[in-house]
């Protein structure tokens, strides 16, 4: 295989119901990104598109429809979609356009334009489900995943105040970050405890916001990476898992795909020893139980232990183990594969030294980004790199 | 970045009106026709236990998914219809942030004798939110009204 390199990431605000078209979208994060790089779309061999269901945008087959905006047209172009984990694998699937040796300079794009779903982009989820043993009991996704999180709590004896506390945290890292839905620099535990009671034990304040976005990264091969940058940032690792789709016959306490998709990442990237020698990390974090819940997936810390080490600040962005340092899905919010800013594009940022106000103090290193998705069974793991 | 304006209005921008009108005929496929079709008659689920591996599934299936094996007609097997809630949540809203007539219920309910649970929507007098370890039990439709769908198993309610 070959060493594939970041060179370029761009990513528009993260708004809800913007005027922009999914494709406008796409070609401004695009533009960004290869402005970053000092590339243009002649330089680029291969795109990847990643974007998630087609009933958020509202176009079957959207991938074709996003072409033109993603600098794909004449060109190799592939979607790919894996629900909330097409943001760490669709830049999965662009490393391996390089790594393969297809291609030496590889663009990935997500998008997702989920405010043209109206009402809600929740009514989009109406269709996920097994339709002969799920749907007609008309579930939703917010009432799924406060069951699995009753079972994280009930599990390891969790109290309510230590998953807000991700909360607040990821709104106050996500103060400085451009793109950012709902920074808040003066949020409370609170303030989440307080907020409307959704579906018990999920409040407003735990919840990440529907999102219209885009993002982009540039991938390039060690062939070429010099004619770019002296100071690369590497792409070590990848990995990726899916569990069940029976998921009512999982437990739901741990996500274990999420180890194996960590294990396969860390054996690529020569990590023995994931607390020691990864510096900070990008959780999928939809709802703030769900970061704690993938920091043990990542085997970060012990089943049970990411709550006491978030009281104890070791996941703040000054701590020994800094999660979410852009400020997650909780703080910039949520256009499912555009995600791919805060997960993917962010270690590339932090380890280039290039978070701006986000950025973590201590030099980090090695980052790993993770994204989850489908019926709590899909896992996306990559690890990053810097020199 | 080129655009900061906040906009929630989703008629601010100027929009044309569509949908993405289709409708499904959902079969039950084989095992889920065998299930419910005892389910018309009994009171009772069927299971069905991997041969190699000997975990009971429920809903049954024909195969087991890890083994990837066939699971024969003579390990299915009929359970209880009642069980221990694992998870549930009390839901205040619907899916459009709605709020609800009166609050809903759902529970993941581990079905007594087998290796899996079942989703459904549970009644009870109990008032607290956190229903796990409760002893539940189906409520079904009357036999005559039962249609072979999932909407056979009203609700459950404590036992």
């Amino acid at each position: 295989m070959n060493d594939v390199a970041v060179i370029g990431a761009g990513m528009t605000v993260f708004q809800r119901r913007l005027k922009e078209t999914g494709k406008e979208l796409s070609y401004l994060a695009t533009k960004m990104a290869l402005e970053e790089a000092g590339i243009t779309k002649k330089d680029i061999d291969m795109v990847v598109m990643g974007s998630a269901p087609d009933a958020f945008d509202g176009i079957h087959q959207k991938g074709e429809n996003l072409l033109d905006g993603a600098a794909g047209a004449g060109k190799p172009y592939v979607r790919v979609f894996n629900g909330g984990g097409t943001g760490v694998f669709a830049p999965i699937a662009g490393w391996w356009h390089v790594a393969s040796g297809v291609a030496d300079i590889a663009l990935v794009v997500c998008e997702e334009k989920m405010g043209n779903c109206y009402p809600h982009p929740q009514t989009a989820f109406r269709h996920i489900w097994d339709p002969i043993l799920d749907r007609p009991l008309a579930p939703n996704l917010v009432w799924l995943f406060a069951m699995e999180m009753n079972r994280y709590m009930t599990k390891y004896n969790i109290k309510k105040e230590d998953i807000a506390r991700v909360a607040v945290k990821n709104k106050r890292n996500a103060v400085g970050h451009p793109c950012a839905q709902l920074p808040d620099e003066k949020i409370t535990i609170e303030d989440v405890l307080n907020s409307e009671m959704m579906a018990w034990p999920v409040q407003r304040l735990d919840i990440s916001p529907p999102s219209d976005g885009a993002s982009a990264l540039i991938f390039c091969s060690k062939d070429k990476v010099r004619q770019f940058t002296d100071d690369p940032v590497w792409v070590d690792g990848v990995g990726w898992n899916i569990d069940s789709t029976m998921w009512t016959n999982r437990d739901l306490s741990f996500p274990r795909y999420v180890a194996n998709a960590a294990r396969m990442a860390y054996k690529m990237a020569g990590i023995h020893n994931p607390r020691k020698e990864i510096d900070f990390a990008e959780p999928y974090d939809p709802f703030d139980y769900k970061e704690l819940h993938h920091m043990e997936g990542l085997l970060l810390c012990n089943k049970g232990e990411a709550p006491i080490l978030t009281r104890e600040g070791v996941t703040e962005r000054d701590g020994n183990m800094p999660m979410c340092p852009s400020g997650g899905l909780m703080g910039v919010g949520n256009p499912i594969a555009a995600t791919m800013g805060q997960k993917i594009c962010e270690l590339y940022w932090q380890l280039a030294g290039k978070a701006g106000k986000r950025q973590i103090p201590t030099d980090p290193q090695v980052g790993v980004g993770q994204a989850w998705g489908d019926i709590m069974q899909m896992a996306t793991v990559a690890v990053l790199r810097r020199g | 970045m080129t655009f900061l304006e906040k906009q929630t209005d989703p008629t601010t921008p100027m929009h044309w009106n569509g949908d993405m009108q289709a409708d499904y005929f959902y079969s039950n496929g084989v095992a889920g026709d065998k299930f419910f079709k005892h389910l018309m008659k009994k009171d009772t689920f069927l299971a069905s236990e991997c041969p190699k591996c000997g975990v009971i599934f429920i809903p049954p299936r024909l195969y087991c998914e890890d083994c990837f094996c066939d699971i024969p007609d003579e390990n299915w097997m009929e359970v209880k219809s009642q069980g221990i809630i694992r998870a549930n949540t009390t839901a205040m809203i619907d899916a459009h942030g709605d709020p609800l007539e009166e609050p809903v219920i759902m529970a993941l309910i581990d079905i007594d004798e087998t290796d899996g649970a079942m989703l459904g929507r549970v009644k009870t007098e109990i008032l607290d939110m956190d229903l796990c370890g409760l002893t539940v039990k189906a409520v079904l439709r009357p036999k005559n009204e039962r249609e072979g769908t999932m909407k056979d198993i009203l609700y459950y309610e404590p036992y």
